[in-house]
């Protein structure tokens, strides 16, 4: 890949990083945060990001679509080429919640391309691994507490619907503090995965270059991101409260326990 | 020391009967004055619209009921028509039942939480009049202690014991604080209004009134300082509503699953809660099934309401546990502090005796090794110990007890204690 359109690349993910920035104060106070500036700066990315895989294309001689990286690159403009037609023609902000971090993470993943000289410093390199693995497991802590309390909600909820009450609805705590915490745990658990699984992504990318993307594990770890955002987009935009989320939020703290004892295994693989 | 407690309450007596001997506020300082002119040492009077009772405290040589019959035939003209619904509680029983008076479980709903206030309003009108400083003090002080004890060790006053409140209850238990809650009224009934108010109270911040008649839901809304809502279009704002008190006259279900299903749509299945008090009801039970929607009619709140009353029982049985335990502290606190002194003097006494006796028999016997001396010592005061053991256990046995201080008298002139 070309020096310059890894550079666009690059630039069009720090741009893309607002729209994810947005999207967990979204979820976090839940009401519209940065939207208007994360999607300037969404358009403005979209068009450094074609620029790159023009550029590419151009050096190729072909459509970039050649390997993962390239062909996430182009399924992350395609989606956002797509999201902000939508945008435009029906005023469907709410998806921002979905779209912003997932491109951001797809275009990431494809400007991590090109290797760069390996570590300068074994203590940059072993920080670098702290802090993703407390941030991921920040993260996989905060969503133990959503998946806890969404039961919790289910038990309340039932509770609460039968005719007659029995004394336990008292213990529990009311629906509306559940469904906070539900929130905020959630914002903050995609807040710190997120960063986790980026900050992953960068060490990965320098400790083993392009090979990283092949393993199994990793893919993984992206799986388990997407049930994440897709528990915090149905929950923002869809209000999901109730049955739904507790299954969903089940489902992803199923995935983290999968993602965290393969990561634990891949550890030992590379030292 | 002696302590009575006399009145009636809505157990013993009608409110004609309770509203004739009630002391009103402006003439309670005079009361209390009166009482204590009268020979009383302490006074205090608690008069509500439940009870009004009288407590005092004498000098061992003055009996109380005395005092309390003299005042109430002069304060209250004939006093035989109280006859029969008035009690008398000395000692032990008016300690008890100041305790489970201010604990709230001789109140008519047990667990009330006036009545503690009331008390304690009373116990400040007799300090400010100076009719208190002893051991009614030492009483009433331990009786807001045990009150509080009850009140924070047993669930007694946490649960709501009145349909209107139940709805409230539930709706805390949806919503968790209701601040920033929309309410609406359907229809009028006083139970709904009772809900509302409730409701209002406890934070929600807006109502919506709707009614058949304009007039009528206008001057709903104007009561709630909330804002009304044309009858025809209400179901075009219950989006906006949290919960919704319904109570029309309606002879068919105003509120069916297709409107829910588009209302719980509309507010993106943020939870509503809908209370049907109206007979026949207002809302189609079927919407409860849908998710997110909460419906109450009224027998689900009476079902809260008696599981409420009957675990309020259970918490009573607890709280009078509590109160026994209180009970019999401060008796054998006040048991005690009333004997304390007589064994004193009693012990000085015979140490006195002893010792005097022990000097002279010494003084005549110089030819005693130390070892004897000491023999002879430990001897004598082992003597007195014996003596002194049997009218010590008298004491404490005797303090406290309503005949208790004609024992104490007559050991105390057995033994020629001043």
């Amino acid at each position: 890949m070309g020096e310059s359109s890894v550079l666009w690349l690059r630039v069009a993910a720090g741009l893309y990083s607002l729209g994810l920035i947005d999207a967990i104060i979204t979820v976090l106070r839940r009401r519209e945060g940065l939207f208007r500036m994360a999607l300037g700066a969404f358009g403005v990315g979209a068009l450094f990001q074609l620029v790159s895989i023009v550029e590419q294309g151009m050096t190729q001689g072909q459509l970039p679509v050649s390997d993962i990286f390239e062909t996430m690159s182009f399924c992350a403009f395609i989606i956002t080429a797509s999201f902000l037609a939508i945008y435009y023609r029906y005023k469907a902000a709410s998806l921002s919640v979905f779209i912003f971090p997932l491109v951001f993470v797809m275009t990431l993943v494809g400007a991590l391309r090109s290797p760069v000289s390996t570590w300068t410093n074994p203590v940059i390199r072993s920080t670098w691994l702290v802090i993703h693995v407390v941030f991921s497991l920040l993260g996989y802590a905060a969503l133990l507490f959503t998946a806890a309390a969404a039961v919790i909600y289910l038990v309340q909820e039932r509770q609460l619907k039968r005719k007659r009450t029995s004394a336990i609805y008292r213990i529990l705590p009311p629906l509306g503090t559940l469904d906070e915490l539900i929130s905020k745990s959630l914002g903050a658990g995609f807040a710190f995965i997120t960063i986790g699984i980026v900050i992953g992504s960068i060490w990965a990318f320098i400790e083993m270059g392009t090979k990283w993307i092949g393993y199994g594990s990793i893919a993984i770890s992206f799986v388990t991101w997407a049930v994440y955002l897709a528990l915090v987009f149905f929950r923002v935009s869809a209000g999901w409260r109730g049955r739904k989320t507790a299954i969903l939020s089940i489902v992803a703290l199923f995935c983290c326990l999968v993602t965290w004892f393969e990561h634990a295994q891949l550890r030992r693989f590379t030292e | 020391m002696k302590l009575l407690l006399a009145g009636l309450s809505h157990k013993t007596a009608p409110v004609h009967l309770r509203e004739r001997l009630a002391i009103p506020e402006e003439t309670l300082p005079r009361a209390l004055q009166e009482l204590q002119r009268l020979g009383a040492s302490e006074a205090v009077v608690l008069s509500t619209c439940n009870r009004v009772e009288f407590a005092v405290s004498s000098a061992d040589d003055v009996e109380p009921g005395a005092i309390v019959d003299r005042f109430l035939s002069d304060w209250k003209g004939s006093g035989s028509a109280f006859d029969g619904h008035i009690y008398r509680l000395e000692a032990r029983e008016a300690i008890q039942h100041l305790f489970r008076v201010a604990a709230s479980l001789d109140s008519m709903v047990v667990g009330e939480p006036q009545i503690l206030g009331q008390l304690k309003a009373a116990y400040a009108a007799a300090k400010s009049e100076g009719t208190v400083g002893g051991l009614l003090e030492a009483v009433l002080t331990k009786a807001f202690y045990v009150a509080k004890r009850v009140r924070s060790e047993t669930g007694i006053g946490q649960m709501a014991v009145s349909v209107s409140y139940a709805a409230v209850e539930l709706a805390r238990q949806i919503f968790g604080s209701l601040k920033g809650h929309t309410v609406m009224i359907i229809g009028s009934g006083k139970m709904g209004e009772l809900a509302a108010k409730h409701l209002r109270r406890s934070g929600a911040s807006r109502i919506l009134v709707t009614n058949r008649t304009w007039q009528r839901a206008q001057e709903l809304a104007q009561l709630f300082e909330g804002s009304a809502v044309e009858y025809e279009s209400f179901r075009s704002v219950l989006h906006e509503v949290d919960i919704v008190i319904s109570s029309s006259g309606a002879k068919q279900y105003i509120l069916n699953r297709e409107d829910m299903q588009r209302v719980i749509s509309q507010r993106r299945n943020k939870p509503i809660f809908l209370i049907d008090i109206a007979v026949p009801r207002n809302i189609d039970p079927a919407v409860n099934e849908i998710e997110g929607v909460f419906l109450k009619d009224v027998d689900d709140l009476e079902g809260v309401v008696t599981a409420n009353l009957r675990e309020r029982g259970r918490q009573a049985d607890q709280a009078e546990r509590i109160v026994a335990d209180e009970v019999d502290q401060m008796m054998s606190r006040l048991r005690i502090e009333e004997v304390t002194p007589t064994i004193v003097s009693l012990q000085g006494q015979l140490e006195e005796i002893r010792a005097a006796e022990v000097l002279r028999a010494l003084r005549k016997m110089p030819g005693l090794s130390e070892a004897d001396r000491q023999q002879i010592e430990v001897m004598t005061k082992s003597i007195i110990n014996k003596i002194a053991h049997g009218p010590i256990s008298e004491l404490r046995r005797n303090a406290g007890q309503p005949e208790g201080s004609v024992v104490i008298d007559a050991i105390r002139k057995v033994f020629h204690l001043g």
